[in-house]
């Protein structure tokens, strides 16, 4: 983990500021390929805006962000879906009149039948490729144990089952980097264990994860790298114990 | 064992229920067809004039029918809420019109212009025209779209509202381009008849051709929408942020939407050229046709291609049938001096508001007393209908309007002693259940929203039956007003009509606020 190494995700003083409050405040932060990483700050730190940002929804003010080579910041966010990054909501936004496996087929990268006319001028390639990601679909469900709730609406689904849509659906395009957004909140805690288990092996399958989280037992038993944010910047960062003792980190965050 | 299990599910949720929403709306089509023709075999119309008149039914309803898609397939679907219907009808209208007729030059008559003439006269083939008409209307709702969707959703209302306007005012005021007030006449017939039959003929070749170009247009929009391309549609409406995020690029899929949706509106336009023979930029073009079709949609049933063509049938039937019975209905046997007819207009009006508050306060009751949260906000408008109609009353009925005040201030003191408290607490209530984590286990189907609480207080439910009471004094008081004055105005029909729509409207809002087809689960195989 040491900072020679060559990142995935590199945020370079970025700037963002609503009004006259400085969300994010030239803050800078590497993220390692293969690890999870995790992102840990009081609330209003900035954290979810510095995820808006990385991912195109919102567009910084200020400063680079490279992933994997390519610079980022500035591109819509599809672009950047199709690069390889994709990002789950703290609140989740569930497509609420679709069901839970057309919520997982949207995610699909290059669906030929996306495309109007694809429709008509090749209409077996838009029936393989869409057999292809239902199948895709059912088995990321599989993975997430959301497979009977299939064809439900997902307006339908618990707060706890929407977390795991979010999941799910950020699995669908095959990403290099996730970024979870406070992912087992409102998950029980056997399901959240499940949940940490399933992203450890896809971690090993080699992707990467950045998440946002204040379940601390996560943070300090599933991280191997910890950032921590206050008032925009990021203050510290290392393993998550010594993290765990640094005093600025104990004053701002953890408390006493 | 889990696939099997959907399975289940989904053919559970398939079952053996027959489809009542469909089997009443063609119920009701039918019905509405029958009973024009029943009220022209009343007047004594020949059979070929009935049936004639039964043709220019349908072929207009398919017109609205093909407008309903389009505006479908925009807000619908995508959910682009497009306030200038009209406007992209008028440029298939006017463009249809200027392929396909006979060039047609100024006429001068003594130094005097009597007609300005208008642009073209190509004399194209109608399929020609057809094509250009849509490439026209595409064109015009993607330049609109270009700037409009970049911004926030309402601009794009505001901007096709206006665009809509201004196209009415070209279209009466270039006079070079569009024949100006005169409009544009002789547009050609797909089969010129010159047998006495040819009102008849000519209605049926419309109808033939219209239904055709509708059920190929069904079939394509139907196979679009329903594909991962139509997917995509819906996901943005649902929350174009997170399709973004998705990895779809919502900006092209909302043009596509809107341009397609523009395209099919200027079909309709085309189609409306032919089945009147001239183009003017009258009512036909004015915004209550927009106002028509969102009805239409949204009675029909948003989100589907079924709801939009049931919508359209339905609504242009109501009119339709309004417009046969009106000469049934006796024409006014007294000839009035021009005040009083005035007067008892106003009187008709005030049965029409009447019948109609009454209705109101009736649901209103019963939704206070099953604690609906629509309730009270059907009580801020019941309260704001009083006041309009107290203040319009005790002009000249000054009882009538007594009633109103005596609830009025009632009802403010329920709502600030009890109402408000009690949905303020429900709210409190299920704000903190939904936050509740919970494993993923069988799912739940909710039928309809929960009822706030189940205990009641004592001044919500005095205030519910009060307004039963009160509806059930009002509605035959309407009515009566309506049976006294209603046959010495001509025009009663007319307001009836609006006021059996409104009714209809508010029944259907408050019981299906997704219309009469639901949009359907699609369940993936």
């Amino acid at each position: 983990m040491e900072s020679s190494q060559k990142s995935i995700l590199s945020v370079d003083g970025v700037e963002k500021a609503f009004g006259g409050i400085h969300a994010v405040d030239r803050c800078t932060l590497k993220v390692l390929p293969h690890s999870i990483t995790g992102l840990i700050g009081p609330n209003g730190a900035g954290k979810s805006t510095l995820f808006n940002i990385i991912a195109g929804l919102y567009r910084p003010d200020g400063g680079e962000i490279w992933f994997d080579g390519t610079r980022i910041d500035g591109l819509p966010p599809y672009e950047i879906v199709h690069l390889g990054l994709t990002k789950t909501w703290q609140i989740p936004h569930e497509l609420r009149n679709l069901t839970v496996l057309e919520n997982l087929v949207l995610a699909a990268k290059n669906n030929s039948g996306e495309r109007l006319l694809n429709l008509f001028f090749r209409p077996g390639q838009v029936k393989r490729d869409e057999r292809q990601w239902r199948a895709r679909g059912r088995e990321v469900l599989k993975l997430t144990q959301l497979d009977g709730l299939a064809n439900e609406h997902a307006r339908t689904l618990s707060g706890g089952q929407k977390k795991l849509l979010e999941l799910s659906r950020a699995l669908m395009s095959d990403p290099t980097l996730v970024l979870l957004d406070e992912p087992v909140a409102g998950v029980n805690p056997a399901l959240a264990g499940s949940l940490m288990d399933l992203i450890e092996k896809l971690r090993q399958n080699g992707r990467t994860f950045f998440l946002i989280e204040h379940d601390m037992n996560v943070v300090m038993n599933r991280c191997d790298w910890v950032i921590v944010m206050h008032q925009g910047r990021r203050i510290a960062e290392g393993r998550p114990e010594t993290v765990k003792a640094d005093p600025a980190v104990i004053e701002s965050y953890l408390g006493g | 064992m889990a696939s099997t299990g959907s399975g289940e599910v989904a053919k559970q949720m398939a079952g053996r229920k027959l489809p009542w929403s469909e089997i009443i709306a063609f119920v009701a089509i039918a019905g509405i067809v029958l009973a024009g023709v029943l009220a022209g075999v009343l007047a004594g119309a020949s059979p070929q004039g009935i049936l004639t008149n039964v043709g220019f039914y349908a072929s207009i309803a398919v017109i609205f029918a093909v407008l309903a898609l389009g505006f479908n397939l925009q807000w619908g679907y995508t959910g682009l809420f497009n306030a200038g219907i009209a406007g992209f009808y008028l440029i298939g209208a006017y463009t249809m019109a200027i392929a396909i007729t006979a060039p047609a030059p100024p006429i001068v008559i003594g130094g005097i212009p009597v007609y300005p003439g208008h642009l073209g006269g190509y004399s194209l083939p109608l399929a020609v025209g057809a094509i250009l008409a849509m490439f026209a209307s595409g064109a015009a709702a993607a330049i609109i779209a270009l700037p409009a969707l970049r911004l926030r959703a309402d601009y794009l209302a505001i901007a096709t509202l206006a665009f809509a306007s201004i196209l009415q005012i070209f279209a009466n005021n270039l006079q070079s381009v569009t024949g100006g007030a005169i409009g544009i006449t002789g547009i050609p017939k797909p089969i010129e008849f010159v047998s006495a039959d040819a009102p008849f003929l000519n209605a049926s070749t419309i109808v033939g051709i219209g239904s055709a170009i509708l059920l190929v247009l069904i079939l394509l929009l139907q196979f679009m929408a329903e594909s991962p391309w139509g997917r995509v549609l819906r996901a943005v409406r649902e929350d174009e942020e997170a399709t973004m995020a998705l990895g779809k690029n919502t900006f092209n899929y909302k043009l596509q939407a809107f341009a397609l949706g523009g395209a099919l509106m200027g079909l309709a336009g085309a189609l409306f050229a032919v089945t009147l023979g001239y183009v003017s930029p009258s009512s036909s073009f004015a915004p209550t046709v927009t106002f028509s079709v969102w009805v239409m949609v949204i009675v029909g049933g948003s989100g589907n291609n079924r709801g939009a063509i049931v919508g359209a049938f339905l609504i242009y039937g109501m009119e339709w049938l309004s417009v046969q019975l009106k000469d049934l209905v006796p024409q006014n046997p007294l000839v009035l001096p021009p005040d009083l007819q005035g007067f008892a207009t106003f009187i008709v009006l005030i049965g029409v508001v009447v019948t109609l508050t009454g209705l109101l306060y009736i649901v209103t009751g019963w939704g206070l007393l099953k604690l609906r949260m629509w309730a009270w906000w059907l009580t801020v408008i019941a309260s704001i209908v009083s006041i309009v109609s107290q203040l319009t009353q005790f002009a000249v009925v000054p009882a009538y309007g007594f009633p109103y005040l005596i609830v009025l201030p009632i009802s403010l003191l329920v709502y600030f002693r009890w109402v408000r408290p009690t949905f303020m607490q429900a709210r409190a209530v299920s704000a903190s259940s939904s936050n509740e984590s919970l494993p993923p286990g069988p799912p739940s189907f909710p039928k309809r929203t929960p009822s706030m609480t189940p205990r009641r207080p004592v001044g919500v439910t005095v205030l519910g039956v009060l307004a039963i009471l009160f509806g059930f004094l009002a509605v035959p008081g309407g009515l009566v007003v309506l049976a006294a004055f209603g046959f010495i105005v001509r025009d009663t029909i007319f307001y009836i009509r609006i006021m059996i729509i409104g009714v209809l409207l508010i029944l259907l809002i408050l019981h299906r606020p997704e219309g009469i087809l639901r949009e359907k689960k699609r369940v993936l195989g």
